[in-house]
């Protein structure tokens, strides 16, 4: 059996996390994710600034503060914190370092801020063969993390479909951090989700696992705050990825008295292709919100998009109307609708125009006007999409410093 | 008998890229049975007007079904106008609304 603790489920998750897994009890690895499709968009701009970031910085100081600890207690930690510049994070880290390399596809798609394949866990795997403390990497699937270092301790081979599978249904319970111990849960009244404490697989050799947490940790692991977590993010019951395919109309849960069991769960081979994430910019975008309060919100709204209009055009704003008012309420806020408009342009300077011309309505505009913000300068924004490449096309890299 | 489906269902919703997945389960399987015959597609989009192209997946031994709700998002999370851009009180929402529950499943 191996015991892989999670510590991050996002960027800016609970900072602490990383030392209340290692002072909570026993594990063998430690992982942590911090890279969502809008996370690649943020280490881009980063970049952009900087060329020597581009890596989640509160892992950093996540080790700064643990990485001693860690060493001291022979836990491993595995993070994707690398994002889009691995070998600099690795070269900041004062241990025998892993990091996996390969990723970065922009050669490929040039017109991208960001181009990073999904890749999996076997160089994860090579690293921790060679010794490493500790592994970073870019771009691999959340469930990588886990897989990872389950394969090397097992000494799986590449075609231990279901092995394969089990493990990356540990790791997608666990890659949300909290969100699998009753983060997040529909049904949080009947548990005590004040502080959820952060979630353990312990893997078997066959690729099955026990979902835990640390004694004494907040939240709860039952088969139903498990299931919430399996839900996330998914699609066809085929889930894809990299190294294998996972069958989740196979997973079995049951519970256990310090968790829950998950087993059955069979794989196949993975597709040819693998996943590409795609951060291109995608212009200038700014918003506001009137308040419309009382009587007549119908032509308040009208009035207020006749004018907007009138000043800047309506080319890009995109308009919204809660009408979350009360008739005859006993509280101004729920005598109130709110009026959302967004713009997104190519154009920065329509984009800060758009907060001059709303501004300037202040005192022209429908009774009572006033906004819940004022808009700011404008600010750029990405869009996201999926490309598929051939395996073949991409070649993963372990390196050990 | 009319009740909030939250009262018997649970739901998780989250992003990938311009689609949104929502999941919900319950609890037993004679609520189950019951959730597989009544949360159609048809039935989702009448709940969530919002939604458009729906795919619907079946995970019997979740006591799930999950559904991707394609191009509600537009451009993704950074690129979204939607109020919940990244969809993540979508299956509350579904939660709250009011349908008619077996009163034995209650």
């Amino acid at each position: 059996m191996i015991r892989i603790g999670n510590a991050s489920g996002f960027y800016g998750d609970r900072l602490s996390a990383m030392r209340e897994q290692l002072e909570g009890g026993h594990l063998d690895v430690l992982t942590g994710d911090y890279l969502a499709e809008l996370t690649m968009l943020i280490l881009g701009r980063d970049r952009m600034k900087d060329s020597s970031l581009g890596y989640a910085k509160t892992f950093l100081r996540q080790m700064e503060d643990c990485l001693a600890l860690a060493l001291d207690q022979g836990v491993k930690i595995v993070v994707n914190a690398g994002g889009l510049n691995p070998e600099g994070l690795a070269r900041k880290l004062d241990a025998k370092v892993g990091y996996v390399t390969g990723d970065d596809l922009k050669a490929r798609f040039p017109e991208a801020l960001t181009a990073n394949a999904y890749l999996g866990a076997w160089e994860i795997a090579e690293c921790l063969n060679q010794g490493a403390q500790v592994v970073v990497t870019g771009r691999v699937t959340d469930a990588s993390l886990v897989v990872g270092p389950a394969a090397a301790h097992f000494g799986w081979a590449r075609d231990d479909w279901d092995r394969l599978a089990g493990a990356t249904v540990a790791g997608h319970v666990l890659e949300c951090g909290t969100q699998a111990t009753g983060g997040n849960y529909s049904f949080f009244t009947e548990i005590d989700a004040t502080r959820p404490g952060f979630p353990i697989a312990e893997i078997d050799e066959d690729g099955a696992c026990l979902i835990t947490k640390h004694d004494g940790t907040g939240g709860a692991v039952t088969v139903d705050t498990v299931t919430a977590q399996l839900l996330y993010e998914i699609g066809a019951p085929e889930y894809l990825g990299p190294d294998v395919t996972t069958h989740f109309d196979t997973i079995r849960l049951s519970p256990d008295e310090r968790g829950v069991r998950i087993s059955g769960t069979r794989g196949s081979p993975p597709p040819d292709t693998l996943k590409v994430c795609l951060n291109t910019l995608g212009g200038f975008k700014n918003a506001t919100t009137f308040v419309l309060t009382g009587l007549d919100v119908d032509e308040k709204a009208e009035l207020v998009k006749r004018q907007l209009h009138d000043a800047i055009g309506e080319e890009g704003l995109h308009w919204t109307l809660a009408r979350t008012d009360h008739a005859d309420a006993d509280t101004e806020e729920r005598a109130s609708a709110l009026l959302h408009v967004t713009i997104k342009t190519a154009d920065l300077k329509r984009a800060k125009g758009f907060s001059r011309a709303a501004i300037e309505l202040a005192l022209a505009s429908y009774p009572g006007f006033h906004v819940t913000a004022p808009p700011s300068d404008g600010t750029p924004f990405g869009v996201y999409r999926a490309a598929y490449v051939h395996r073949d096309e991409v070649s993963a890299k372990a390196v050990l410093l | 008998m009319k009740r909030p489906l939250g009262t018997i269902a649970g739901a998780r919703s989250g992003d990938k890229g311009g689609d949104a997945n929502l999941g919900v389960w319950v609890r037993s399987e004679e609520a189950y049975e019951w959730l597989n015959g009544f949360l159609t597609t048809e039935k989702l989009r009448e709940l969530l007007p919002e939604a458009q192209e729906v795919s619907r997946y079946e995970l019997p031994n979740l006591k799930a079904l999950n559904f991707v709700l394609h191009g509600l998002l537009g451009e993704g999370v950074a690129g979204s106008t939607r109020f919940d851009p990244q969809a993540k009180a979508l299956g509350e929402w579904l939660r709250s609304r009011e349908v008619e529950i077996p009163e034995e499943l209650l």
